[in-house]
């Protein structure tokens, strides 16, 4: 072999591994992202400085954007043109309860809370019965459910938001705190990355890592007909991945109504809702839409890449043109991750 | 020998009209009958026609939408393309005194070209639609966004009123954008089952392996889909201009892909694609406008439309599911 050829090897293992491992390629363009925008702060080009304290601020967004991505991971890994539509209506429509429950009936909060993630639950239970032991395409299934929670959100309490003391008093949830020891030396850190997301990543990771769930998942997703004549409960398995979809999405909602202050019906469908910001990020992260891959970690980073790329863009543009830029830079960024799916399934046969 | 020969034929096509669509015409014909008992004003023309011209532009969209989702791909980007020919063709008539045809011609340019970006990235990218589209939808609308420049376009001229709600837009008094609806779907429903290039989508839905080992041009095929689509777009874009008073808001087109959709499905089309009829989806449009128009005439909120939106997509594609169960076990 000469030294020409195992140079040339050399080359595509290191674009192979760009192009193969999702995280390493999320890396380095965060680090892109970020590196160009404290330029461009520098220059003088922004309206507001792009600093530690401000990325560390915007992390306020990663918190529903992340929580989703890992939900609608959870039902695209099962396979069979899995996906949820409907979780920007169950986080709606979770939230009205919550907001019920806590702002009007005064329960504890811990009950609240369990009540709506558990109505978030029973929300993923129906897309999950509907999907794995009815057969409907989830396309259609959450399509239909999404429009059927939208409405009862928006009608059970005459389209009014509900903003009572109590709920006005949450918002206090998503401040940010000091941390502890090494605090004095970092920006403060949202809160509600501790309280919500950090655990909501920890037990997604440790279901689909550690757990014989996990593995399940990750076959059924590959090839369902394997994995029935395998043995394996493909329809218990598929109808659970909806189930904890909703559970997460419930979780979201007590987010959300802790953020605005207040439980809105249309929290999560205004303007393009949320399934949609969750579906890019899972994508973005390296699952793939016909099931069987996907990493927790992948998830995460392109929750990381949007949201400090979203928080620059911010900064870039006077008025409402940012958030239109936004749009420009999720749809790009989204059809590019795409086409790189798809490049790299035809030269190395499946992106991990 | 007639006879002879007619047995021995090879039986390619179905029955023309399908199950599901005689179930859509029997609901829509029992909620009709209901509201009319339950609301007087309902069976009036002042009634029914608005309730038609609300309804062409979901159903063409949808024609288009059918054929995409027959050759297998869904195409969700679609209400960011109304909002991207609106604006144009509303930019242009408020701008310069263009005629009709010409409206009509920039509208369809404006749907076709955005149709074909759709078709290159989803064909050659080789790429699943739903998220190729989904980044699309983006795109599409932030160029509507652009173009919009900030609030509403005012002072629309009546150009368009050929497809509009007033007295000209109509023909012995059906409106002229559910006419044309109608001429539409009726083409492509003739294209798709009488045409080998009609009927060369449902072979590639069926499995576009095989298609392409047949000798189909898939990527081709589902290039001329999302085209297709996108100049319905177009067109349904000119009748959603009509519809409104002079002005245009940013909110045009949001939230249309789904309502498309849900057209579609209603009329019985497969989402796995390979099976599905455009005449279903007029009728899925129908429908589905029917219960909105209902709601509101009932005094209901009309939010709640959206429930039993949902309701009958679950109701219509269950029968469907259950019918695929029975033939399969017969």
């Amino acid at each position: 072999m000469t030294a020409a050829t195992v140079e040339k090897r050399e080359k595509t293992d290191i674009t192979r591994l760009f192009l193969t491992q999702r995280i390493p390629l999320l890396a380095v363009l965060i680090v892109i992202v970020v590196v160009t925008f404290f330029i461009n702060d520098a220059g003088g080009y922004l309206t507001a400085p792009y600093d530690f304290d401000y990325m560390s601020a915007s992390l306020i967004n990663a918190v529903p954007l992340a929580m989703l991505g890992l939900a609608e991971m959870l039902v695209i890994l099962s396979g069979r043109g899995g996906i949820d539509l409907s979780v920007g209506a169950i986080v709606s429509l979770a939230g009205m309860v919550f907001g019920f429950a806590y702002g009007e009936w005064g329960w504890p909060l811990w009950m609240a809370i369990i009540a709506t993630a558990g109505f978030g639950a029973l929300c993923g239970a129906i897309n999950g019965f509907l999907v794995s032991y009815i057969g409907f395409p989830a396309l259609i299934a959450t399509l239909a459910t999404f429009y059927a929670f939208k409405s009862i959100a928006i009608v059970i309490n005459n389209q009014q938001p509900i903003s009572t003391a109590p709920i006005q008093d949450l918002f206090s949830l998503s401040k940010s705190v000091e941390l502890p020891i090494i605090g004095q030396y970092i920006p403060d850190v949202p809160l509600g990355i501790f309280t919500f997301l950090l655990p909501t990543v920890v037990a997604v990771w440790l279901l689909l890592a550690r757990t014989a769930y996990g593995r399940r998942l990750y076959g059924i997703g590959t090839n369902d007909v394997a994995a029935r004549w395998a043995g394996l409960p493909v329809r218990d398995t598929r109808f659970k991945a909806y189930v904890y979809a909703g559970l997460i999405s419930g979780l979201v909602a007590v987010v959300t109504v802790a953020q605005f202050a207040s439980a809105r019906p249309d929290a999560g469908v205004s303007g393009n809702g949320m399934a949609l910001p969750a579906i890019t990020i899972a994508v973005l992260g390296g699952v793939a839409i016909t099931g069987g891959i996907g990493r927790v970690a992948g998830v995460v980073l392109a929750t990381l890449l949007i949201v400090w790329l979203n928080a620059g863009i911010l900064l870039a543009f006077v008025g409402n043109e940012g958030s239109q830029y936004q749009l420009l830079a999720l749809g790009a960024v989204l059809v590019f991750a795409a086409l790189l799916n798809g490049l790299t399934n035809r030269k190395y046969g499946g992106a991990q | 020998m007639t006879l002879v020969t007619e047995r021995t034929k090879p039986r390619v096509l179905t029955n023309p009209i399908t199950g599901q669509e005689i179930v859509l015409v029997g609901v829509i014909a029992v909620l009709w009958a209901a509201l009319a008992v339950s609301t007087p004003a309902f069976l009036t023309a002042g009634s029914i026609q608005p309730l038609l011209v609300a309804t062409a532009p979901i159903a063409l969209v949808g024609v288009g939408m059918t054929i995409v989702i027959i050759t297998g791909g869904i195409d969700v980007s679609v209400g960011g393309a109304i909002m991207v020919c609106s604006v144009i063709t509303a930019k242009t008539l408020v701008s310069s005194d263009v005629s009709l045809g010409v409206a009509v011609l920039i509208s369809l340019l404006s749907g076709g070209v955005l149709g074909l970006i759709n078709g290159v990235l989803i064909a050659y990218g080789r790429v699943h639609a739903i998220i190729i589209t989904f980044g699309t939808a983006n795109i599409f609308m932030f160029l509507g966004l652009q173009i919009f420049g900030s609030g509403t376009v005012n002072g629309i001229p009546a150009t368009l009123g050929f497809f509009g709600r007033g007295e000209d837009g109509r023909t012995l008094g059906v409106p002229h954008a559910f006419l044309v609806t109608i001429l539409i779907t009726a083409a492509c429903w003739w294209y798709l089952r009488h045409t080998a290039g009609g009927r060369h989508f449902y072979a590639i839905g069926g499995d576009a392996q095989a298609a392409r080992l047949a000798g189909v041009r898939v990527q081709r095929r589902v290039l001329l889909a999302y085209v297709i689509t996108g100049l319905l777009v177009g067109l349904a874009s000119c009748f959603v201009i009509a519809q409104g008073t002079s002005t245009l808001d940013q909110s045009v087109g949001s939230g249309k892909e789904l309502a498309v959709i849900a057209a579609v499905v209603i009329g019985g089309t497969s989402i796995m694609g390979g099976r599905g009829s455009v005449l279903g989806t007029l009728l899925g449009a129908l429908l589905v406008q029917t219960v909105s128009s209902g709601v509101t005439q009932l005094g209901w909120r009309s939010q709640l439309s959206d429930l039993f939106v949902g309701i009958f997509i679950i109701v219509a594609v269950g029968a469907d599911l259950l019918r695929a169960r029975a033939r399969r076990s017969r």
